[in-house]
Formats: structure tokens, sequence, C-alpha cells
């Protein structure tokens, strides 16, 4: 390698300003031009220079200058902000005719919108919001109430969005997101965005009753100025501006209210999703009025982003794209017009199905609460806002000690929750992985499978460190039943309780693989087995907790909640209906496994022949960080292999798993009858049972090997336990 | 087939630091080229003639343009890693790869795989990647992995044959806002078969 030097430009610095910088004890500031002027007589173009550090960052790094697609600092139109105002791209007024302000100033307001969303969509603020010229010089627009105000409350609403998820740190790998760059955000006197916008919205509330007061020949009355020149188009433009107008205050406010900590602001922000709904509705029937009437002249908009259909006034992404420099330009695509609204509804129907959750004390119902909310793939902002709410200042809600919540979830009596033992350093550090677990479920699919993988070996390590803590605080009295010392149950109960959620936690993190796609047909036979594995043992850990917890509260003599735990100590030899609802979870898993198995093993599916690599490789790649943590104990690929190479459809055909997941299905379901979210689990179940039954049938009848059998599977009925679908040709 | 393109943000996790994002090469209504396997002349990267080839290449199929400092990182360090496919003389597919240590293993990463769309569908990007495959194994290597776009079926087909598993999907990883699957293969290890 010729033009190899073991040299590294980066350490040398360059001597524009020698003083800037006082020599130290070790170090002396040289002028390496010279040096570098004679290494580059060496070198032709495009030859590299690089040391042992320089690594395919550094080399990724290098952008060719003036490049338009590497080169972030390339100028585009305008060279400065001033320059652009200079030129006239964003002017004040907008318009001398005050119809066509009005006009410019919506379709600037309806653009703003598009590019809110856009960042909300996990683009950068500086190439979506910030590339309107009006919100970089706050004071250039005070001369004009209606763009100044909307400007303002833009500013506060960005910056109120930005610290939830700032905070919260559920933006993951849009880390994009919080980039600001040192823009003009919630400046001095935004906050006081509302008083400004609550009087221009009165203004124009005023011209509004004006209007409509007076016929459309006469003359408007002297004392009110109407919002613009022609009469004609006087209440559709007031109304078109004060759906937006409002759209904002309430938007603003229901951010600010959804922030009050303890969830106090949520029944209030509730009222201001509805208002919000309300003006997108308005501001969606204000678009025919604005087509019809939109400017002739002005340029088609391309992007579509506006209700008007024109091209917005005041925007040049381009002037903020070398603030992303060293990295290269991203192309943005601002949100079409519908794809906005559509994105905002969503928002605000994820944000009131947060504000309607009920706080439930219970550590599960939380889980569980995050869990469904996920199902519908909220965005970014919501799932913040989420999180804001579930963990502030180190306790649940706000409101809630994690250890309390912890004794609660584990089945203890109320008195344990202020006791002691929480200061023990094990105790302490489940807490803290308490609040990490609600703030991963917070966070996307693919992120969230990450993290919980990644924590499964933290929650093993606490469970082994509280296992040993226990046993040297009770030595061998530890194995004995019947102790009855508090700080005994407290460990007894948390340790059940810890297992418990750590298999939670593994069927979680295997069971977001499928929603995320990353299993293919060729892995589900043991990604079905290793769900079966591990919802055994979350069935066994969940019936052990749960006999424990019914016989803490017998114990307590006065149980709190009298019919469940009643129920339950009544009848412990009886299979509680949580565990049998996991049970028909595992059979079904266990069901899909064997039909896989039997799929496979009588070669209707081909697993690849990798040159490289066995099944066994791509089991250990699958399950590596369940098998790191021990989950479960003494499984693995020779377990996986013995417990299916001898599938068939003849042994299956006897031991038909479906029908038993279907039988537990729909005998628990008495159970739930007033829990919907489990009601319909069930019911999913029953069905992908009921059919992968049928499908067996056939294929055992027919044989798996007739060339006119098509056998496919589909997820119609369920997200991750999949249907067999089974034709004849 | 994997792509690879320019850096597009900082990230606190991968190597390097930086991401990178593949792109979907444009599908052009070219005709297929009908030719036999046995045409196809597969060659090791020999030296500074076979660049401008694989950047050619590289440009032609994909949108982004990268510096030339992000070839010669590769094709000089790996060269080994790098090979090209020629029909009659006419360079069809090119891969170019590395490897290195990361967090305690050996692993080796594919960087770029391009076969001209007029050539695709038989079997040169594969037999063009089992080459760079084979020299990581008898590297040392115990893993190779890469990215793909999630809608890229073809490459994730290829892979998948090749035993690679989809270890993570990367939320948003592209410029388009297209997540990505973080490939993963691993070598069989003689301790992880005690049976055999």
């Amino acid at each position: 390698m010729a033009e190899e030097e073991d040299r590294t430009g980066e350490s040398a610095p360059t001597v524009s300003k020698p003083n800037s910088i006082p020599s130290g004890d070790n170090s002396v500031w040289a002028d390496v031009s010279p040096l570098l002027h004679a290494a580059s007589q060496d070198l032709q173009e495009g030859e590299l220079i690089h040391g042992d550090n320089f690594n395919l960052f550094a080399a990724m790094s290098a952008v060719e200058i003036m490049d338009p697609k590497m080169d972030s600092g390339i100028v585009c139109t305008y060279y400065s902000l001033d320059e652009a105002i200079e030129n006239g791209a964003a002017p004040v007024p907008i318009s001398a005719d005050k119809t066509t302000d009005v006009q410019c100033t919506i379709d600037i307001m309806d653009h703003l919108l598009a590019c809110e969303a856009t960042w909300h969509k996990g683009h950068s603020l500086a190439q979506t919001v910030y590339s309107c010229l009006y919100l970089l010089q706050p004071e250039r627009t005070s001369s004009h109430a209606l763009l100044h105000s909307y400007c303002k409350v833009i500013r506060a609403t960005c910056h109120a969005v930005l610290s939830v998820v700032s905070d919260t740190r559920t933006h993951e790998e849009e880390d994009i997101f919080t980039m600001t760059y040192d823009l003009p955000l919630g400046r001095d006197g935004d906050e006081k965005c509302l008083s400004m916008l609550n009087a221009v919205e009165e203004t124009i509330s005023r011209q509004l009753r004006a209007c409509k007061v007076l016929s459309s020949k006469r003359r408007i009355s002297e004392d009110m100025d109407p919002l613009q020149s022609n009469p004609d188009l006087e209440e559709g433009y007031c109304k078109a501006l004060l759906c937006r107008l409002r759209f904002r205050k309430h938007f603003y406010h229901l951010l600010v209210s959804m922030k009050r900590p303890q969830g106090r602001g949520l029944e209030l922000a509730r009222k201001h999703i509805a208002s919000c709904i309300l003006e997108i509705d308005h501001i969606r029937k204000s678009s025919e009025f604005l087509r019809a009437n939109a400017q002739k002249m002005s340029k088609q908009n391309v992007d579509n982003t506006t209700a008007s259909g024109c091209q917005p006034i005041g925007f040049d992404a381009s002037l903020n794209s070398r603030l992303s420099a060293p990295t290269p330009p991203r192309s943005i695509k601002i949100l079409c017009w519908e794809k906005v609204l559509e994105y905002f509804m969503k928002l605000l129907q994820d944000l009131d199905i947060i504000c309607s959750y009920s706080l439930d004390p219970s550590l599960d119902a939380a889980f569980l609460f995050v869990v469904k909310f996920q199902k519908s793939q909220p965005d970014l902002v919501s799932r913040a806002h989420l999180q804001l709410l579930l963990v502030q200042d180190g306790r649940l809600y706000g409101r809630d000690p994690i250890f309390s919540v912890i004794t609660k979830a584990a089945g203890l009596p109320e008195v344990t929750k202020i006791h002691d033992i929480q200061k023990n350093e094990c105790m302490v550090h489940l807490g803290q992985l308490v609040i990490n677990l609600l703030k991963i479920l917070c966070t996307n699919a693919a992120w969230q499978r990450r993290k919980l993988g990644k924590m499964l070996q933290d929650w093993r390590v606490t469970y082994v460190q509280l296992e040993l803590a226990f046993k040297k605080e009770f030595g061998e009295a530890s194995n004995t039943p019947k102790n009855e010392n508090i700080c005994f149950k407290i460990f007894q109960h948390i340790l059940a309780w810890v297992e418990e959620q750590t298999y939670w936690i593994a069927s979680r993190f295997l069971i977001l693989g499928f929603e995320l796609e990353l299993y293919t047909i060729h892995d589900y036979c043991m990604v079905y087995w290793y769900i079966y594995v591990v919802l055994i043992k979350l069935c066994e850990k969940k019936h052990l907790r749960m006999a424990m917890s019914s016989g803490a509260i017998s114990a307590k003599k006065k149980p709190k909640k009298k019919k469940d735990s009643l129920k339950d100590a009544g009848i412990d030899y009886q299979i509680p209906a949580a565990v049998l609802f996991l049970q028909s979870q595992m059979y079904l898993a266990e069901g899909l496994s064997m039909m896989f198995a039997a799929l496979r093993n009588e070669r209707r599916i081909v697993p690849p022949q990798s040159p490289f690599n066995t099944e066994h490789e791509i089991f250990i790649q699958q399950f590596e960080l369940l098998q790191k943590a021990c989950l479960p104990d003494r499984i693995s690929y020779m377990s996986f292999k013995e417990s299916t190479v001898h599938a068939s459809f003849s042994t299956l055909a006897m031991y038909d798993y479906f029908k038993e997941a279907q039988r537990i299905a729909k005998e628990v379901k008495s159970s739930f009858a007033n829990d919907p979210d489990k009601m319909a689990e069930l019911r999913r179940i029953e069905q992908v049972a009921e059919h992968n039954s049928i499908a067996l049938n056939v294929i055992c009848r027919v044989g798996a090997l007739d060339p006119s059998l098509n056998i496919s599977f589909t997820f119609c009925h369920h997200p991750f336990f999949a249907t067999a679908i089974v034709k004849r040709s | 087939m994997q792509r690879f393109e320019k850096p597009k943000r900082r990230s606190r996790r991968e190597v390097g630091g930086r991401k990178r994002r593949s792109m979907e090469a444009t599908t052009k209504d070219e005709e297929k080229v009908e030719f036999d396997a046995s045409e196809i002349e597969y060659v090791s990267y020999s030296g500074e003639h076979h660049l401008p080839l694989i950047m050619n290449l590289v440009d032609q199929e994909l949108s982004e343009p990268y510096s030339i400092f992000t070839y010669r990182y590769f094709v000089y360090l790996w060269p080994q890693l790098s090979f090209l496919a020629f029909h009659k003389g006419k360079c069809v597919g090119t891969v170019v790869c590395k490897m290195g240590e990361h967090r305690n293993t050996f692993r080796g990463y594919i960087a770029m795989l391009v076969v001209i769309n007029s050539y695709r569908g038989k079997g040169i990007a594969t037999e063009l990647v089992t080459r760079s495959i084979k020299v990581m194994m008898e590297s040392g290597c115990e893993e190779v992995t890469l990215e793909a776009e999630v809608t890229n079926k073809g490459a994730l087909a290829l892979y998948s044959r090749l035993g690679f598993i989809r270890a993570k999907r990367l939320f948003h990883y592209y410029l388009n806002g297209v997540d990505a699957f973080r490939l993963k293969l691993l070598f069989p290890h003689p301790e992880l078969h005690p049976s055999q």
C-alpha cells in the first residue's frame, strides 16, 4: 500500500490563532502547514493516508466538497438567512393585498403543520419546522399579529414536545429528533404565546361575527376592520383561520396538561384532545373553500402540503441543511396534507388512550396497559408522554414508591411496603430494573426487543443475588416454608415474583420477533418450541407465586380483595384462571412447534442447506440472550432436537395439542367475562387452535407428502400464532 | 443485494459511530442477458485497475456515490475479501467486505454486494458473497454480519439460504424511513458441538 503512511491528519492542530490556546507542559504548538504541503506533493488525487486508528468511520467521514449529494455546506439558494430575507424570501407582510396576505398565511400555517408531523416522524427539526424562515428571526414578524402569534405558539409547542422526548429518552434510534442546533426554540416571550394567540383569535371571532351580522351588500361597520378586502370571502377565511388557531391553542394546552405530575392534568388534557379533534375536522372542512379560492397565479404545491394546494412562502430547507454537516445532506419528504391530518388524528387518539388510563396501582396492570397500547404502533411523541406518566421521580406515576409497587405485585401484605428491607442493595437494584423495564416497554418494538433481550441477564443476576442474600440471612432455614418472619416472607415472595417477571420478559422478547418479522418459516419450529418451554416456566412460576399470595392473604385474615382471594385460597388445589390462560397459549405453541417439526421431518418444509453452518448455529444465534441467562435452565439445542426429531403426523393425530389449547381457552373464558382484552385473546387462541386442528386432520388423512396438498401459514387470526391453511389443488 | 451507503447520522451504538444507509437499486427495464453460468469469471481484487470497475458498478446500481476513500478503505485493507464477476470482459458484479475485532469477536462484514440488473437471478451474487465468506471463515472469523433493507426480499432470501438469521431490526435505519435487518451468520465452533 504505497499511499499509506503512519500519520494521522486529525492529531495535527492547525495554527490559525497560535495564541488562542496556550502551550502546555508536555505540548507545544507548531505550524504543520509546510509538512502537510510537502506530504500532499507525494499524493495523487483520491489517495489516502491512514494510520492504525483510521477506521470506516474516518473513511466515510470524507466528504467530496461541492458534490451536492455529499456536501451539506454547499450553497443551494442563499448564503445566509439575511440574504434570503433581503431577497424577499420571507416578506412581512406577505402581501400588500390583505386577501392574498391571509391566503398566504394559511398556507404557511398548513405547511408548518406538515413540517411538524414530518419532524415527529423522526426527521430533523432544522430541516422541517425550522425550514420556515419566519421562525428563525422571531422579532421580524412582530408587526404581523397573526403570523407572529402563530410562530410563537409553534416554537413553544416544539419546545414542549422536545423536552418530553428528551427527558424520557424514548427517541431510541431517532436521536436526530432532539437535535436543535441552537435554533430559536422556546425563546423568551414564547411562553406568553397563548395570550397573544387568544387576542388574535378574539379579533378574528369578532370579524367573523361582524361579517355574519351584516348582509354582504352593505359596508362592514366602521369600528371593526374586516380580516381582508373581499366581503364574499370574509366568512370563509375567518373560519379557516379560527380552526387553525384554536387547534394550536388546544394542542399546546394538552401538552402542558399532560406534563403535570402524577397524572393530575389528564382529565383536562382529554378535554383539549376532544377540542383538537373537533378543530381538525373544521380544518379538513375548510379545504374545499381554500382550494376554490386559491390564488390562480401562485405556484402549484408539488408535495401537496397545504389545504389550498398552493406552495407556501417563506420556507427554505437548504438554508439549515449545513447545520447537519459534516454528515451528508438528507432529502426530506414533507408529509402530504392528508397524511398530516391523519398523523395528528392518530396522535390525538393515542394521547387520549393514555389520558383515559386509570393509573392502576398494580404493576401488572401497568405492564399490560403499555403492551396493549403498543399494539397500535403509536409514534414517538405519544410513547414519550406515556413513559413520562408511568415513571416520574423513580416512582410509578410519580406517586407510588417502587418498592411498595413490587411488594404489591409479589402479593405481599400492605405492611411490607415500608419495610426497611427496601434499603437492601439487591432490592434497590430490583427497583431500578422495574423502572427500566417500564421505560423500555414504551420504546418502539425494534429497540424494545433488543433492550429486553439484554435486560434478561440483569434480571437473572438480580435473582441470583437476592437468593444469595436470602440464604445468607436465613441459612438452611430458607428451605423451610413455614417461617413466619416477615423478612423471610418478603424475600420468598419477591424471589418468586422476580422469576415470574423474568419469564414474562423472555416471552415478550420472543413474541416481539414476530412483529418485527425476524423469523422465517424455517425458524418457526424452534421459535415456537422455545416459546413453549418459556411458557411452561411462566405458568409454573405464576402458579407458585399465586399460591403463595393466596396463602399470605388468608393468613392475614382480612383479605382486601375479598372475592378473588377467597376463591383462590379456597380452591388452591385448582389451577388459577391466569395460569390456565397461559396454558392455552402454551399448548398452542407446543402444537405449532410439533406441526412444523412434523412438516420438516416428513420433508414438506425443507430447510436451507447452508454451506457454512447448521441448524445448531441458527439455534444458538436465535436464543443467545436467553441461553446466556439460563432461561430456562438446562435447555439447549439438544433438548430441542430430542423433543422434535420424532414428531410425525401420525403421532400428532393421537395427541392433538391444538384440541387441548382450544378446550382450555373455552373453559377459562368464564373467568374473564369482565376482561375484554383477555376474552379477545382467548377467542383468537380458540380460532387458531381450531383451524390448526382441522388442518392437522386433513394432512393426516391425505398424507403430508401428497403433492396435491398445499400447506401455507398466515397470521390472520393471531399476531404471533400461525394458522395453517391447507388446500388441495 | 446488500447495499451500502453514505453515513446518515451519528449513532451511539454502531461501530465506527455511524450508520450506513443502503440503497435500493432502481429496477431498470433492462433485458436479461442470456448466458451460461460457466461463462462468468470470478476474480479476486488484484489492484488499482479493478478500483474504477468496482466504483462504476456501485455508482451505476446505487443511487448515492461514495467518496473514493471509502472504496480504498475496503479494498486496500482487505483485498482478499473483494471479488469481481466478469462476463466476456465486462464487470457485472462485485462484493466488498471487511473483517476485524468487534466486542471480543473476530467478525466479517459484507459492505457492498452488487450485480447489474440484467445479470441478476443467476447465482452470481451468491457465488461472489460465498467466496468472501469462505475467506472470512478461513481467516478465523467467528461470524459475519451485514445490514439489508427489510423490503429487499431478494437479498434476504439469498442470505437466508446461506445460513444468516435476522438478528435485529433497526428502526428507521434508512433515510427513506425504511427499517433494516441486521443479518448474522455464525460459523460452527468446535466447542459448540460436543457430541460431534
